[in-house]
Order: C-alpha cells, then sequence, then structure tokens
C-alpha cells in the first residue's frame, strides 16, 4: 500500500474536480455571492451592543430590505443604519428582541410590509418563525459558529459553488438531489420556480440584481410566485390584526419611553401586492391606526409625489437605481423633519 | 467544535504544526494538546469547561487515593465521591428536566396539583462520554486493574483528549494513559492512514448521512401524517443509515485524528449491519459502550455467574439503562428494552433451538438481525410514542389508507443506499478496510480517496450537528 502517492492522486484529482465543477457553474451564469443567512444576520445583530444613540437600526421584511441602500443613506445622512429586516419576514420578533434585550436609545425604523408586518404573532407560522430563529440563533451561537462564518466568507466571496440557496438556483448536492424528480406516487410540486434576484453584501445591503430590473422575462418568473394560485382577490392565508397590533404597540410604548425614537415606513408597491393590500390592508384601518397607536413617526410613500409612481419590476421591490432614489428621497425627508439623526459631514 | 467545519480545519492544522515542532518537547506538547482539547470544547460553550475540570480533578483525587488507600471503607467513600459528582452531573444536566416532568406526571396522577417551573438545563456536549471514561478509570482504580496515572496532565488529557471527547469512542484508562507517557510521532504511513480514515469519516457524515438520508428520515418522522408502509420503512431505513454513518463517521474521524498525531484509539464499529443475531450485533455497534456496559454494569449486576433467571434480569437491566444512556425519554427505554429482549429470545434460541450458521443461511440471518434492528430504530428516532406506535403500525401494514409522502426517486435513493451498505457490511464483516486497502491497486485508491474529497467539497456540509452530541 503506497498511501503517499494515493494521497497524491486524491488531492490532485479532486483540485482538478472541483475547478471544473467551479467552471460548470460559472459558465451557467453562476457568480460569487454571499447567502442572506443567519450567521450574516447575527454578525449585524451584535452590532447593537455597540451602538449608540445616533444610530440607525432597520428593521422589516424584504421590501426595506430592498429599498433602503445603506451606503445612499450614509452619503445623505452620514450614519450607516445596521440592516436586521429579513426577506419573507416580520418584523415583531426582531423589534421584540431589540426592545427587550437591549438597551439601545437610538433610532429604530420599522418596514411595514402589511401582508408579513400583520400576519402572525406565533413561531408556528412561517412569517414569525422565520424572523424568530434569527433572534434565538444570535443568542445561542456559539464560538465555533462565529469562526465558521468568518472563515465561509473569503470562500463565498471567490466561489460560485458554495451557496446555501436551493430551489432553481441550488448547487449544494443534496438540494440538486431533492430537485430530481420522476413517477407519479406523490402529486407533484407545482410550485413555479423561484430563482434569486438579489445580492447581499457583508453588511447585509440588499440590492436587486440588474437583470430582474431589465428582463421583464425573469421579473415575470418573481410574479408568478408572488401570485401563485392567488388574484388580488383572495384573502391573505394568514392574517392577525388585533394581536400584531398588541405585541407591538407594548414594544414600541416600552422603546420610547426609554428614550427610544421609533419610525414606520411603507415602502412602494405595485401591481398585484398593491391591489391586494388595497382590498385586505386598507391604510386607515391598519397603517394609520398602526402610526396611531404606536405613536411612532410614519412615513408613507403614497403621501410624497416624489415617491408614490416608484415601479416594481416585480411589484414589491425597487429596482437598484430606484431605491438609490428612494433612499435618498426618503432620508431627506427624514432629516426635514428632525425625525432622523445625522451626522455633520467633516469635508 | 465539529470535524466537518472550517474552524475544525484550521484548528487541526494548527495542533499538527506545533505538535510536530521541533521547539516543544514532550510535556510541552501534551499541555498543548490538553490547551487545545480545551479550547476545542470551549468553543461550543466556553463555562461548561469547568465541569470537566472539576470531573477532571475529583477523578484524579480519587484515583490517587485509591492508589495509597488499604482501608476498604475508605477506598469505598473514595469510590462513591467520583459516581456522585459524575453521575451527579449526568442526573442534573441530562435527567433533569426528565425526572422533573415525571415527577410532575406522578402528583398530578395522584390527584395534588403541581406545576413546576421549566429548568432550561443545558446538555453539556458528550456529558455522557467523557464521564463515563473518567468513571471507568476510578472503578478500576477501586478494583486495583490498573496504575495510577503518572501525572495530572496525563490524567487531564486522558478525560479531555479532543479527537474523542465528545462522542468516544469511550476509552479504557489502560489503553490511552499509557499512550501518553512516552513521544509519539505518527509514522508517515500511520499519518496518510489516519487522513484516509479522516476522509473516510467526514464522507460517512457529510455525504452519506447529511446528504443522501437526513432529509428522508426527517421528513418521515416529522410528519404528523398516518403513512402508507413504503413510506414507513423507508423513512426507517434512512434513519438506519443515517446514524450509522452519522456516529461511525464520527468515530473513524476520531481514530483518524488520533492516529495523525501517532496516538491509537481502539474500533468502535466493525459493520454491524451484517451482524448474526444481537450478541454478534452488540459486538460490532459502538463497540467502546457495550464493552464498558457489560465491564461495569452488566458483570456487576450478576452476570452470568448466578444463574439464568438473574443473568436475564441482568441483561434486561443493562439493556434498559443502556436505552437511557442514549437519551432521557421513555422511548430510548423501550428501545434498549427491545434489544434486551432480542438479546434475551437468541439466547433461548441457542439454548433450546441450536442450529449452525453456514454461508447459506448466513446473509438470510443477517437479514433478519438487520430488519429486527430497524424496529427498534422507529423508538429511537421518533420523539413520542404515537408517533413511533404510527410508524409501526404502518410498517406492518395494519393500517390501511395510509398517505405517500415520499417521491419514487427517495424510495430509490435511501433503498439503493441502504441496500448497498448491507451489503458492504456483509463483505466486509470478517475484514477490516486496512486488509481490504493493502490489497488495492494505489492508483485505484486514489481515486477512490477524490471521489470522497470531491463529493465532501460539492455537498458544503454546513456544520450539521453528529446525532450523538445530544447524548
Amino acid at each position: 500500500m503506497n498511501l503517499k502517492q494515493s494521497l497524491i492522486i486524491g488531492i490532485t484529482l479532486c483540485i482538478l474536480g472541483t475547478i471544473g465543477w467551479e467552471i460548470y457553474w460559472r459558465s451557467k451564469g453562476y457568480y460569487p455571492d454571499l447567502d442572506n443567512n443567519e450567521a450574516l444576520f447575527a454578525v449585524q445583530r451584535n452590532r447593537v451592543k455597540r451602538a449608540l444613540d445616533s444610530d440607525i437600526i432597520i428593521v422589516g421584511s424584504s421590501r426595506i430590505h430592498f429599498d433602503i441602500q445603506l451606503d445612499v443613506w450614509k452619503q445623505e445622512t452620514g450614519i450607516k443604519p445596521i440592516q436586521l429586516a429579513y426577506p419573507g419576514a416580520t418584523p415583531l420578533p426582531v423589534f421584540h428582541d431589540l426592545v427587550n434585550h437591549t438597551d439601545f436609545v437610538g433610532t429604530i425604523i420599522v418596514g411595514v410590509t402589511p401582508g408579513l408586518f400583520f400576519s402572525s404573532t406565533s413561531t408556528e407560522k412561517r412569517a414569525y418563525r422565520s424572523a424568530n430563529d434569527k433572534v434565538e440563533y444570535f443568542h445561542n451561537r456559539t464560538y465555533a459558529q462565529r469562526l465558521n462564518h468568518l472563515l465561509s466568507i473569503p470562500l463565498q466571496e471567490s466561489l460560485a459553488f458554495i451557496s446555501d440557496a436551493d430551489g432553481v438556483d441550488a448547487i449544494k448536492l443534496q438540494f440538486l438531489l431533492e430537485g430530481i424528480q420522476f413517477g407519479n406516487r406523490i402529486e407533484g410540486n407545482d410550485f413555479p420556480p423561484f430563482p434569486n434576484f438579489a445580492d447581499i453584501s457583508l453588511d447585509r445591503n440588499l440590492r436587486m440584481t440588474e437583470k430582474t430590473a431589465r428582463d421583464t422575462s425573469f421579473a415575470r418568473l418573481i410574479k408568478n410566485v408572488w401570485s401563485f394560485k392567488s388574484t388580488p382577490e383572495t384573502p391573505p392565508r394568514e392574517m392577525s390584526k388585533d394581536s400584531v397590533m398588541e405585541l407591538f404597540v407594548k414594544d414600541a410604548k416600552i422603546f420610547q419611553e426609554r428614550g427610544g425614537k421609533l419610525v414606520l415606513l411603507r415602502c412602494p408597491s405595485t401591481g398585484y401586492y398593491r391591489k391586494k393590500e388595497e382590498n385586505f390592508y386598507c391604510r386607515d384601518e391598519f397603517w394609520d391606526e398602526l402610526v396611531k397607536q404606536s405613536g411612532a413617526k410614519g412615513y408613507h410613500f403614497e403621501d410624497y409625489k416624489q415617491l408614490k409612481d416608484l415601479d416594481c419590476p416585480e411589484w414589491s421591490h425597487l429596482s437598484g437605481e430606484d431605491a438609490d432614489f428612494f433612499t435618498a428621497e426618503i432620508a431627506k425627508i427624514m432629516m426635514n423633519d428632525n425625525t432622523i439623526p445625522i451626522k455633520l459631514k467633516t469635508n | 467544535m465539529l470535524f466537518n467545519s472550517l474552524s475544525f480545519i484550521v484548528f487541526l492544522v494548527i495542533v499538527l504544526l506545533l505538535y510536530y515542532s521541533k521547539f516543544l518537547n514532550w510535556t510541552n506538547k501534551k499541555r498543548m494538546l490538553l490547551l487545545a482539547s480545551y479550547v476545542f470544547y470551549g468553543l461550543w460553550n466556553p463555562p461548561l469547561v469547568i465541569l470537566l475540570w472539576i470531573s477532571t480533578l475529583v477523578d484524579w483525587t480519587a484515583g490517587k487515593k485509591l492508589a495509597i488507600e488499604d482501608n476498604q471503607r475508605k477506598r469505598k467513600m473514595w469510590l462513591l465521591l467520583s459516581m456522585v459528582v459524575n453521575l451527579g452531573f449526568l442526573a442534573f444536566f441530562k435527567y433533569g428536566n426528565f425526572l422533573l416532568e415525571n415527577f410532575t406526571a406522578l402528583v398530578n396522577t395522584m390527584g395534588i396539583e403541581f406545576e413546576a417551573l421549566p429548568m432550561d438545563i443545558i446538555l453539556p456536549m458528550g456529558i455522557s462520554f467523557y464521564t463515563f471514561q473518567t468513571m471507568s478509570y476510578t472503578i478500576d482504580m477501586y478494583k486495583g486493574k490498573i496504575e495510577p496515572a503518572r501525572t495530572f496532565l496525563d490524567f487531564a488529557l486522558y478525560v479531555t483528549f479532543f479527537p474523542q471527547l465528545v462522542a468516544g469512542p469511550i476509552v479504557r484508562a489502560k489503553d490511552l494513559i499509557t499512550q501518553f507517557y512516552e513521544e509519539k510521532r505518527a509514522t508517515a504511513n500511520q499519518f496518510f492512514w489516519g487522513v484516509f480514515l479522516l476522509t473516510i469519516g467526514l464522507f460517512q457524515k457529510v455525504v452519506m448521512a447529511d446528504t443522501l438520508l437526513s432529509s428522508t428520515s426527517d421528513y418521515v418522522f416529522g410528519s404528523d401524517k398516518l403513512l402508507h408502509g413504503v413510506d414507513a420503512w423507508i423513512g426507517t431505513l434512512a434513519f438506519s443509515g443515517q446514524i450509522f454513518f452519522d456516529f461511525a463517521g464520527y468515530s473513524t474521524c476520531a481514530i483518524g485524528i488520533a492516529l495523525m498525531l501517532g496516538i491509537i484509539l481502539p474500533d468502535n464499529f466493525r459493520y454491524p449491519y451484517a451482524s448474526l443475531g444481537f450478541s454478534d450485533l452488540w459486538s460490532r455497534w459502538h463497540i467502546s459502550l457495550s464493552s464498558w456496559l457489560k465491564d461495569y454494569l452488566y458483570i456487576p449486576l450478576g452476570g452470568n455467574r448466578h444463574g439464568i433467571t438473574r443473568m436475564y434480569v441482568a441483561l434486561m437491566l443493562t439493556m434498559l439503562l443502556g436505552g437511557l444512556w442514549h437519551g432521557a425519554a421513555w422511548t430510548f427505554m423501550v428501545w434498549g428494552g427491545l434489544h434486551g429482549t432480542y438479546l434475551i429470545l437468541e439466547k433461548l434460541q441457542k439454548q433450546y433451538l441450536p442450529f449452525k450458521i453456514t454461508k447459506w443461511n448466513g446473509i438470510f440471518l443477517a437479514f433478519i438481525t438487520f430488519s429486527c434492528v430497524n424496529i427498534t430504530w422507529v423508538f429511537f428516532r421518533a420523539r413520542e410514542f404515537d408517533t413511533a406506535w404510527n410508524m409501526i403500525k404502518s410498517m406492518f401494514y395494519m393500517q390501511t389508507n395510509g398517505e405517500k409522502i415520499l417521491g419514487s426517486f427517495e424510495i430509490l435513493k435511501v433503498s439503493l443506499v441502504v441496500g448497498i451498505l448491507f451489503i458492504c457490511h456483509w463483505l466486509m464483516r470478517n475484514t477490516s478496510m486496512k486488509a481490504v486497502s493493502l490489497k488495492t491497486n494505489p492508483i485505484i485508491l486514489g481515486v477512490f480517496w477524490a471521489f470522497m474529497l470531491f463529493l465532501i467539497i460539492i455537498s458544503q456540509g454546513s456544520g450539521e450537528q453528529f446525532i450523538y452530541f445530544q447524548f
């Protein structure tokens, strides 16, 4: 047995195979990117420990995550916010955590996406559980997990095949295998393909890809997901106004009483979502009521002529370019109102 | 820290560089290994290293006293101290919630209204493994079977040696402490073989257990539906394969890493799914635990020295407690009880219906054993009795209209993986991986090695925890 020879052959072939695998995925249009996962969230959540009174934290769902561009915000105000919004999730668990497990007294901007914000207060429901899991991960993460995340960043940034994506973007072997289906033993999954349509950076700034903004047939794929087996007239599957209002208002009062500043932000939506929101989350009963009960300062895109006609390529999020515009405008509006802190530019 | 993580790769490289550096003498190398072991453990939850220190200090002191003390009463007291501390930790951290829940249920059935406050106890990783390991030292010292460890450093390293700290193999003092007395260096072949074993172990864990089998097993056992028989069997087979690859994978990694340091750890698995009966199974599955239970529980309970009935009682008690060792739940007791029953039935068969095992009936017997083992895994995996019972009913087609939840590909995938696993165990049952490797052309072995490494990389194991860490 010549193990040294075997090891050399093993390592050489493995390196060649891995290079081939990387080239294959790049030839299919994949590129190195970061996973928007709980570890990335936890790094930003950890920053809250050192946050000053002048700092800003953003919580919410994907809309505020896409629509507020952190660098543009910093350019306008001199302060780069801590981004804690999470796609497909309600902000309630993250807000609850910030209020009850930190002594932060700066500004919290809460993005209100009606369908997710007013979905549930139970960990049995996906939108709540998803955010709650991230909070729990942050509190329970081990030093080994922190180190693993740190070490994985250069790999994620250099190799296209390092990806946690599932569905049509799956590269991980387990998800590739899960995509194989034959026979008709069980009813097939007719959920439409849901490709990734945004890129995230280390500071969790999320930006819609150019392809989504420019290619209408690609944006159509995302629209198919949003409107799967549903029309603007179909009632939401999860809706819970009273319990959400009760939980949020309670936390809002605690936060404001200790000196924190609370801001609510309603980002643009169009098409299917706009109609659905008008049908089931009418402004006076939901948004206006939320602003009134929480005592927060509220900003609704419909109230500003430069914002109300912005177009969302897939009905729910702004393109990168429009997000830059939206961020700059909303920051200016908030600064004019003295709602958010600013740091004077020294140069 | 998990073997299947990026941080462990960095950790291992640093440890190996320091271990083979020329500027550390053997004592300092051992100190470095001890410190590395605490870091390895502490990166999970630093305060719980204190438990390791307490366990180490108590058993070191008890061992030292037992080595010089002649007074039987005092010797017993030192042994008792070790037992109380180690089993006390285990009882509090592992069984605290379980005991409280059952106490509450008991008093409630007696009509007394009592609601206990949840204790939220963290289960220290690997506590069952290292407490059993340190207890074996003190018990062996009490029985006069071994010499005391020469230095505190040797003993502390025995308790904490990182490759096998959190999930075994549970190594006896005589097999490990003595290896620390003289400087160890792996030969080139030992080192490369260690790397090969580490690769095999990671392949078993990352590719076979986590990538190919865990999702099916989790899906079936997580379902709240009454399942079709095929789905119940496939889910059980998937878990059967998963737990073997997961646990054997950890042991193989541990043995490989220790070998890279020139330290030899005993085998923990010898192709158990090709066992011919249950005595054979327990000499092949988690060997270090079954031999521990035999030496420190079954024999002290009387073993086969006091007649057949007492032997059966000892056997059943050993298996029930062995079940409970795995987890604080009644389902684990049932798992142990089933194994105890199998062992008793096998002994009865050997007494009243003996037959010769040939190459013709052997594979059939192995298949029957494997099938019976699968039934026990249902209780091991299910968190609730209802789930387990529903699975058993589905597996034996005792319920009609069971729902089909698995696709054809998943059924094919699990059947192929577990079928090949069973055949491989059958073909390998009288040989070893080392023997097969020796006969294999180095180029073919290299290609096989590359294949495993490549699959590990593209599986991108994102640090799934080993199942046995919870025990």
